[in-house]
């Protein structure tokens, strides 16, 4: 298998899991059905994590059928540029949701915001809508049938799609922008270091004490300390994401870059795993001294373990370029 | 020219020094470099969840039981200190002749300062009752956030405002 395939095997998800995600989304407000809400919440946030790795992968798909000379360059630059705005919008639709699942988490606390529903309401309708687009873009790369006659070769659009076009960035001028200064990329690499402190901070703590280190902590305080790290994370989702559009070549032919992807994805797993579980349950109530059970013994030590996975991997980005080729 | 000073030269041409600036092991500069930021993590991270607590982010969480957190603090700190001279044995002009290296040094003797204040104020002094410390101790809080920042933004600019890579000539 090669990143190539890897684009053409995920591309499909973040468009039909968007739709999936909006769906359930809207029946559960028909069927005022908060179980099905929570869900489709989840299924926008894990759309928004696993179209990270569809995206990155783009480029290697580019590099592969570069050279072929039925294919456009001038077509896969506006399906880049598509997918680039729709990325955005679909990781605001994801972290909101998060923040969503975590207000209903919270319910005891206080009212789930409603601004925070139609927030994702809005920005799951417009992402469904971009990622339609990115979709189509996508197909015309390869698939002349279904392009329409004047697109072979230029960009001339009509209608709502000509609107649309105007909003997305050309890839390498958004390139060039982030390499404008290194005094910018310096500032996006000290937030992103930043982010990490925050971050193995907050998840750390909370997964040290379920291993049993500072017993005498109870555990529902300290996991309060979740928006810091979602916080943190979103810092470093944006500053990843900025990164590999100022360097794509950079990230995308190197094995560390993407076996961090893979723990990423491992992690997304792990945080599934403890809220679907009864692990959440076994440790939410948890007083000082007592002790966890060993299925959340076991999500926190794997968390503890991946996000350390996470750092070294990062840091090996570095001396690891140019350490896949794709043709 | 005025070359910076020759000592700099004899640690570069070590063979230690040499090896762990050129070798293509994975296990060099490059491991060095991952302790680093392992150290910072642990580092800077459980002070970033004491501060936050203290600056009274999430109340509910009992101050007492923290104190264990500075082990990891410590832990932190031994990991970021060797790992550092090792990375300045590889380096020692890079970092030597450059003045955001001392700046790096002088908010770290800082932030460690604050950070031992914070033990001793906040977390040894027993006759206190938690309100009293909390309310006494969110100024040091605060310049441990800001410091601990210091120290990391001035990491991260070592690697670009250095005037030499290695001793020059």
């Amino acid at each position: 298998m090669n990143l190539a395939y890897l684009h053409l095997v995920l591309n499909h998800f973040p468009i039909v899991g968007t739709v999936i995600g909006l769906g359930l989304f809207v029946v559960s407000f028909v069927g005022k059905n908060d179980d099905l809400k929570r869900a489709s919440l989840m299924v926008l946030a894990a759309v928004a994590l696993l179209a990270l790795p569809t995206f990155f992968s783009g480029i290697a798909a580019q590099r592969a059928i570069g050279r072929d000379p039925a294919v456009s360059a001038v077509l896969i630059e506006r399906h880049e540029g598509a997918a680039i705005l729709a990325l955005f919008f679909m990781e605001i639709a994801g972290a909101l949701a998060l923040v969503g699942l975590w207000q209903r988490h919270r319910v005891s606390t206080g009212k789930p915001g409603s601004w925070n529903l139609m927030a994702i309401l809005l920005f799951s309708v417009v992402t469904a809508g971009l990622m339609a687009r990115v979709g189509t873009t996508g197909g015309d790369i390869r698939h002349p049938e279904i392009r329409l006659a004047q697109e072979v070769t230029g960009t001339q659009e009509s209608g709502l799609s000509a609107i649309v076009h105007v909003f997305e960035p050309s890839p390498g001028k958004f390139a060039d922008l982030m390499l404008i200064s290194k005094w910018w990329w310096a500032f996006m690499m000290d937030l992103h270091f930043i982010g990490l402190a925050l971050l193995i901070g907050t998840v750390g703590i909370l997964n040290l004490r379920m291993l049993g280190f500072a017993k005498q902590l109870p555990v529902a305080p300290l996991h309060r300390l979740t928006p810091w790290a979602m916080g943190a994370f979103g810092i470093n989702t944006l500053t990843g994401i900025l990164a590999f559009i100022g360097m794509p070549n950079y990230y995308t032919f190197n094995v560390a870059f993407w076996l961090k992807m893979l723990a990423l994805l491992l992690l997304g797993l792990n945080v599934a795993a403890f809220y679907l579980t009864d692990a959440f349950h076994s440790v939410e109530h948890l007083g000082p001294g007592e002790d966890a059970p060993l299925l959340a013994k076991f999500l926190a030590a794997t968390s503890l373990v991946l996000w350390f996975a996470v750092i070294a991997l990062g840091r090996y980005i570095q001396p690891f370029t140019d350490t896949i080729s794709v043709r | 020219m005025v070359l910076p000073p020759l000592f700099l030269r004899t640690i570069e041409e070590s063979g230690f020094s040499t090896w762990l600036r050129e070798s293509e092991s994975p296990f060099a500069f490059y491991f060095v470099l991952l302790f680093h930021t392992f150290g910072l993590a642990l580092l800077v991270g459980a002070n970033a969840v004491i501060d936050l607590r203290l600056l009274g982010i999430e109340p509910d969480i009992p101050l007492a039981p923290l104190k264990r957190l500075f082990g990891i603090m410590w832990l932190g700190f031994a990991i970021s200190a060797a790992s550092g001279v090792l990375l300045l044995i590889a380096y020692p002009t890079k970092a030597l002749t450059n003045p955001v290296f001392y700046t790096k040094l002088t908010f770290i003797g800082f932030a460690v300062w604050v950070m031992t204040k914070l033990k001793s104020r906040v977390f040894n002094d027993s006759t206190l009752n938690e309100a009293a410390m909390i309310g006494r101790d969110r100024t040091l809080a605060k310049w441990s956030l800001v410091l601990w920042i210091g120290v990391m933004t001035a990491g991260r600019l070592l690697a670009y405002t250095y005037k030499y890579l290695t001793f020059p000539c």
